[in-house]
């Protein structure tokens, strides 16, 4: 399996933090303040647009599409959330319209750290240095939220929330060393489970896309990434998760993100720049598949998404520099 | 509580402190009670004594700082001058020469004190033989360097403040292939492992970096710098 890198776009002027994928787009969020949409349907990757920058007083750190339609969700270091959309103008068919701000979302009492959408769009979840993550339901519209949940068994700041692809499964990650497990349980949300292992911040987690098991993968401060399964159910909604791998051992230093492409490969990277491929031969063994080393040179690379546009698997990567790297795959 | 490892600490004068123009052998620092050595201790002594008050309401301050939640207004908020960040972008563009502890130990010796009116250097909280500077001679790759602070006080706030304003300091100066790490020397804090994994938490780092009021103080400490 070969990585090459297809473009690089030096997009923002402080770190890139965070990129999500929909519908052959690209969002990025990044300490300038900004949230910029590219094109990844076009080989020359151009910048689409740059979102109305005065919304946010600091860092956006977080940026996430809504499933089934064009909506964008954002968190910033300024405690709140913005919601963005096109409206809908018939009169404008054909050309391009401007994302528009729809609601900001306040709530959390400082730096929000990370949004997702649930698989449907339904529910919108976030997290903060506040400790807490929140549950929110949105209206069709997404201009409309109400906070259907506070859970705050996190004893540190969360630093990540992520939604199964398939069901309503929510998984969060902390500062506190361990990641959380939420499920609903008769209207309310119930942690399902605690998963203890890493031995330093975890910072990202993504699960698999699979209908006949349910699996998570995590990367920590620790330099290790590792892959958890639920077991069974267990009593009074408490679910019995164990971990099932510890993947080959490739970073030297902070591994900050993961993400789990939907044809079962794990790409993780961080501190130590490096931006790594595995893929599994046999259930709960992995091995090495790609190797980059320094992917932005000597920047810290923050985020690694998997997204197929056209048929073809992409693989974006952003770093402290504010660049965006898109590469490409031979398997 | 136990017996810190640099409560009381002799003021070094600043002409003492390690420097690469000297020769290394005139700048050892025993624990002998000279005359010399004694009268700084006094000093400091009577220093501690009359800034009590004033250092009390600095940890006050810096604890509200710290645990502030709302975005403040920026019309006190004290901005760095271009000037400043300027020079500090000329200053890591000529870097060419590979960087060694004493470079590390020049660009934060003289950062002030957020509790004293003295520098880091002159109240050892910063050693040159805590420096460690892991270079690697390929520069498209990355290098490593390693400080160990030794507070002369226990108080948590503090250490992370003196801890903050290093990390701004070397991040500003050094070129972005080196990743710092800032530790609490062993034995030196009571939250050891609390403070440590703060100072090196890029998100708390950052996030803190945008906070107005925290960034005044840091700057503050900054201005003694040479």
């Amino acid at each position: 399996m070969v990585i090459s890198l297809l473009q690089s776009l030096k997009l923002h002027k402080d770190k890139l933090w965070s990129i999500d994928c929909a519908k052959g787009l690209a969002a990025t969020a990044s300490s300038d303040r900004k949230i910029k949409l590219i094109n990844l349907r076009n080989s020359d990757f151009k910048e689409l647009e740059e979102l109305d920058d005065n919304t946010h007083k600091k860092s956006v750190r977080s940026v996430c599409f809504r499933p089934h339609s064009s909506i964008l969700a954002a968190g910033s270091f300024d405690s709140t959330i913005s919601i963005w959309g096109k409206e809908e103008n018939d009169d404008l068919q054909g050309t391009y319209q401007e994302t528009e701000p729809l609601a900001i979302i306040e709530g959390h009492e400082n730096e929000v750290k990370s949004v997702a959408w649930s698989h449907s769009g339904d529910f919108l979840a976030s997290c903060s240095r506040d400790k807490s993550v929140w549950i929110w339901e949105a209206d069709e519209m997404g201009e409309e939220f109400e906070c259907l949940s506070v859970l705050q068994e996190h004893t540190q700041d969360v630093k990540h929330v992520v939604w199964h692809p398939l069901v309503n499964l929510l998984a969060s990650s902390s500062y506190d060393d361990t990641i959380r497990l939420w499920k609903e349980e008769e209207d309310d949300w119930e942690c399902a489970a605690v998963l203890n292992g890493h031995e330093g911040t975890v910072w990202c987690s993504d699960f698999e896309t699979s209908e006949s098991s349910l699996r998570l993968v995590s990367c920590s401060d620790d330099s290790s990434v590792r892959v958890w399964k639920h077991v069974e159910d267990g009593e009074d909604g408490e679910d019995v998760w164990a971990q099932e791998s510890v993947l080959p051992q490739v970073h030297t230093r902070a591994v900050y993100c993961v993400s789990w492409s939907p044809d079962g490969y794990i790409a993780s990277t961080g501190s130590d720049g490096i931006l790594a491929v595995y893929k599994e031969n046999e259930q709960g063994k992995w091995e090495v598949v790609a190797q980059q080393t320094e992917a932005h040179g000597v920047f810290e690379v923050n985020v690694v998404k998997w997204t197929k546009v056209g048929g073809k698997t992409l693989l974006l990567s952003g770093a402290d520099d504010g660049s965006v790297n898109i590469w490409s795959f031979s398997f | 509580m136990s017996e810190f490892i640099n409560e009381n600490p002799d003021v070094l004068d600043e002409n003492l402190l390690p420097s690469r123009f000297k020769d290394k052998t005139d700048i050892i620092l025993d624990n002998d009670l000279k005359a010399e050595n004694l009268q700084r201790r006094m000093q400091l002594f009577s220093i501690h004594q009359n800034s009590d008050c004033q250092v009390y309401r600095s940890i006050e301050l810096v604890d509200r700082l710290l645990a502030q939640e709302e975005v403040l207004s920026k019309n006190d908020a004290p901005e760095l001058t271009d000037a400043e960040t300027e020079e500090d972008d000329d200053e890591s563009e000529e870097s060419e020469d590979p960087i060694d502890a004493q470079e590390i130990y020049d660009l934060i010796a003289y950062i002030s004190d957020p509790e004293h009116p003295l520098t880091l250097g002159q109240l050892a909280v910063v050693n040159l033989i805590d420096i460690e500077v892991r270079e690697n001679p390929d520069k498209t790759k990355i290098s490593e360097v390693l400080v160990k602070i030794t507070p002369t006080i226990t108080h948590c706030s503090l250490a992370t403040l003196i801890g903050l304003g290093i990390r701004v300091r070397l991040e500003r100066a050094l070129p972005a292939r080196y990743r710092i790490t800032i530790l609490l020397k062993q034995g030196s804090h009571q939250s050891e492992n609390q403070v440590n994994k703060q100072l090196n938490d890029k998100e708390r780092i950052a996030a803190a970096c945008e906070n107005d009021q925290l960034l005044g103080v840091v700057s503050k400490m900054l201005t003694t710098c040479k």
